[in-house]
């Protein structure tokens, strides 16, 4: 059982979950960051490494890679970084990025050196489903790794549940279909996919992302799923000056 | 699979088979069967298409009686259906395509079709019964695994709607085609046009797999795939599952058909470039898709997404461009089809092809600067995939080369394979050849080079040559060469060869021409490289430049920039005095006149 397993047998409601960008603003942040957030109560952290044509992703995070790229973050200097991880921050850590890095790295490689600094997830949004089975899996499950997978409101039940068979810790349920950075607008026809969702009784606990930006659509998100995920709105704040300070204030805002 | 239609025998009927094109039209000409034609009169058999091969059907006839009526009917092929030896198949062998008809049961020793190797050119497998054949019944399809000769073979004997499905799995390696016989008709020898027609439909929507092609989950050999984030994966599934369907319907062939030919203005001419052939010592011939309807290739694949698009029920197309081309043509065919059109551009793709942009304004498209990243073509291609992460419901995305996740590539190379299927046509009738020593193009991500090669590429005696844009020079940091400086990775959703980084960031490429200026290449063209199949080359900005002057004083033809790569590999070829050499004569170079005008100082 890793840390995510933990968490969710521990706690299954209102999780909120932080996602920022590796090596934006600066390098030499990350563990710096994620200790902050852990800190200031968050229950378990995506960190972004960063690629060059983020297609799923809007400016706000599109722009925080371009950053982090300039200052030279690759996945080489993260796992640098995160040397240090495990002796600063005891919250679940998933790695979130696009697969080309990955494949270059080597994904078995990866999967090693990720389980080896501590990281408990992986999210890849553009490694199908078909691929991971056939090709990648063993890789993640013998380095004791969960591989979480995106639903959208237009994700077939069917394929619904082959997800749910094949995810080990949680699902990512899209609000919409969109990139990063958008506002969630609670419409009628959302509400219904997440009582579709609901009334599936999935195996895996259900995290809602993108568009999550405040208390109110936390908290909202929260009455349909296990938790959910703040991103763009937490990555624009690390663009401010003196956002080390201002973390603490930015999560207990969102659930206090 | 190769189809065959067995046991004609009414001349309405045989034109209405023939009109859904088989391979093989079967005669009997056997007193004993129902479907005997022996009062079919010999013209009745001159209006089958010349793509269809007639095929008489004999059971223990004599040489004689076979030979006389293979100069009567026309016959390309026969079937010997009853005891004739290896010998008496030999005889015909060279002249006709000799098919050797076996009647199987599970005794049935597959040894004795040993002797019958070297004399034939096809097995027949059909159900084994007292009347040589026409009984309906199927055989257990398993024996077939007993079979071990490198001939290959129909298959016959029963097939019907009921298991056509079950055919289509059969994967043994010489599995040829099937023969579609009495589960087909309204009475013996009548064919029932409908039933043939969903038979049909079935067997064609299942992907040939070729040793250059695609299979049914998207690969090329090591590359390809869909690799997209689940929010695109309904867009492309829907298309997954649509698209051959769709394609291979007849209206939709009639109307795309139609379009290319009153629209576009095809065929394109295949002109054979008298001063180019002295000067290289070849017959060179342009390809001219630089005379279709919008300046290029491009609108042949436009004409064919919409079509497609509006089969989907969308009502909202978007693109990416480089060079303005694929945009241009994206805006037309949505002018013509009154769609709403979004085109995603570069916003240095803007400046330098600041003529295209003003086209795709007038034609009524709105036209979305790319700002990130290089704010070229791969930025433009991200825009769309976001745009259409947003849009999942009402939009088609017109992806304007061979790029892209699985199943663009194979749609863009189909609708582009006009340009080849013209080409064999028109090298018959000026050479008295199909198949040239050589086919070139350029490539940016490929749709051009692609229709000039595919229905080449199984023909392993022509050469492949695809162009890459060396920019600066291979080596000068300032290139968009790709197979030359890329490596395997993942790139718009496909597994291809891509320009990168250590550590899997995709580099920005230069290119004079902005339709080359891509990191990337199509899947199909990463597995021609790899396996040898094609030859990759690259030439530099200051090299098509001359080649595109060359060509307007030598042959009068204004080249498109891309293009002119093409032309400038000329000059690095060794070619026989015979050679046929086809170069793909992209686009035209009106686009480009600024850049030509800058360079040469006219
Ligand atoms: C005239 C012309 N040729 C070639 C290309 C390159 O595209 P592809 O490699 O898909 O044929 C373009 C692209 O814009 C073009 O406009």
């Amino acid at each position: 059982m890793n840390r995510l397993n933990k968490l969710f047998a521990s706690k299954n409601n209102n999780l909120l979950s932080i996602y920022f960008t590796a090596g934006y603003p600066a390098l030499n942040t990350t563990v710096d960051i994620a200790e902050a957030l852990e800190k200031s109560g968050a229950d378990f952290l995506e960190i972004g490494f960063p690629y060059s044509d983020p297609v799923a992703d809007g400016p706000t995070i599109q722009h925080s890679s371009e950053v982090a790229l300039e200052n030279g973050m690759s996945l080489k200097v993260l796992f640098e970084e995160l040397a240090e991880l495990r002796s600063r921050v005891s919250i679940p850590i998933l790695l979130m990025g696009y697969f080309n890095p990955i494949a270059q790295y080597g994904v078995e490689r990866f999967c090693k050196k990720a389980a080896e600094v501590g990281v408990d997830g992986i999210i890849v949004p553009d490694l199908p489903i078909y691929e991971y089975e056939k090709m990648y899996s063993s890789y993640f499950i013998d380095n004791g790794l969960s591989n979480i997978f995106l639903v959208t409101p237009q994700t077939s039940e069917e394929r619904i549940r082959k997800i749910d068979e094949l995810s080990n810790s949680f699902i990512y349920l899209l609000s919409s279909s969109t990139i990063t950075g958008y506002n969630l607008k609670l419409s009628d026809s959302v509400e219904e996919y997440y009582k579709r969702i609901t009334a599936m009784k999935l195996k895996n606990p259900t995290i809602i992302g993108f568009g999550i930006t405040d208390s109110s659509s936390f908290t909202k998100a929260c009455n349909y799923a296990n938790g959910a995920i703040i991103g763009s709105k937490f990555v624009k704040l690390l663009g401010e000056e003196g956002y080390m300070d201002n973390i603490e204030g930015f999560v207990k805002g969102i659930r206090p | 699979m190769k189809i065959k239609v067995c046991g004609l025998k009414h001349p309405e009927n045989i034109k209405a088979v023939a009109a859904l094109q088989p391979d093989y039209a079967g005669f009997i000409f056997y007193g004993k069967s129902p479907r005997y034609m022996a009062n079919l009169a010999a013209g009745a058999l001159q209006t089958i298409p010349a793509s269809i091969k007639k095929t008489g059907v004999f059971v223990n006839e004599s040489s004689e009686n076979i030979d006389r009526l293979v100069t009567e009917y026309g016959f390309n092929a026969v079937q010997l259906h009853g005891d004739e030896s290896p010998e008496f198949c030999a005889a015909f062998k060279g002249r006709v395509t000799v098919i050797k008809a076996f009647g199987i049961n599970e005794d049935f020793d597959f040894e004795q079709l040993k002797d019958y190797a070297n004399n034939v050119d096809l097995f027949l497998f059909d159900t084994k019964t007292k009347e040589y054949g026409g009984s309906g019944k199927t055989f257990d399809w398993a024996i077939l695994d007993q079979y071990k000769l490198d001939i290959p073979f129909f298959l016959s004997g029963g097939v019907g709607l009921e298991n056509i499905k079950e055919v289509k799995n059969i994967t043994h390696p010489q599995f040829y085609g099937v023969d579609l016989n009495s589960r087909f008709e309204n009475e013996p020898g009548l064919k029932n046009i409908e039933k043939l027609k969903e038979a049909f439909k079935i067997i064609k929507n299942k992907i040939q797999q070729m040793k250059y092609g695609v299979n049914e989950q998207g690969y090329y050999g090591d590359f390809g795939g869909a690799y997209i984030p689940e929010m695109l994966y309904p867009n492309v599934e829907e298309l997954r599952e649509q698209y051959l369907n769709i394609i291979n319907d007849d209206d939709f062939k009639a109307e795309f058909d139609d379009l290319l030919k009153n629209y576009v203005g095809r065929p394109s001419p295949l002109y054979h470039a008298k001063r180019y052939s002295e000067k290289y010592g070849a017959n060179i011939f342009f390809k001219r898709e630089d005379l279709n309807h919008t300046g290029s290739h491009k609108i042949n694949n436009a004409i064919g997404q919409i079509l497609l698009a509006k089969r989907l029920g969308k009502k909202r197309i978007i693109a990416e461009t480089g060079a303005g081309q694929h945009g241009v043509a994206t805006a037309t065919v949505c002018a013509l089809m009154n769609i709403e059109c979004v085109v995603y551009m570069g916003e240095i793709d803007m400046v330098r092809q600041a003529p295209n942009v003003a086209r795709m304004k007038m034609l009524g498209a709105k036209v979305v600067p790319a700002t990130s990243g290089s704010k070229t073509l791969k930025d433009a291609t991200n825009e769309a995939l976001r745009d259409w992460i947003g849009n999942p419901v009402d939009t088609h995305y017109i992806i304007g080369s061979v790029v892209g996740p699985y199943p663009y590539p194979d749609i863009v190379a189909r609708f582009q394979s006009i340009i080849s299927q013209e080409t064999k046509a028109q090298l018959l009738e000026q050479t008295g050849k199909e198949l040239p020593q050589y086919v070139m193009a350029c490539v940016g991500g490929g749709s051009n080079a692609m229709g000039m090669f595919y229905h080449f590429i199984e023909d392993e005696a022509v050469k492949l040559v695809a162009v890459e844009a060396a920019g600066k020079g291979v080596n000068s940091g300032e290139s968009a060469a790709t197979t030359a400086l890329g490596d395997e990775g993942v790139l718009h959703g496909s597994r291809t060869i891509l320009m990168q980084t250590e550590d899997g960031q995709v580099v920005e490429p230069y290119s004079i021409s902005a339709g080359l200026d891509y990191p990337g290449i199509g899947p199909q063209h990463a597995h021609l490289f790899k396996t040898g199949r094609g030859q990759y080359v690259s030439i530099t900005d200051e090299e098509a430049l001359q080649a595109g002057l060359l060509c307007c004083q030598l042959e009068g033809i204004i080249p498109a920039i891309e293009t002119a790569h093409a032309l400038a590999q000329l000059e690095k070829m060794k070619f026989e005095a015979n050679d046929n050499v086809v170069i793909c004569i992209s686009g035209r170079g009106d686009k480009d006149l600024d850049t030509y005008i800058n360079y040469f100082g006219y």
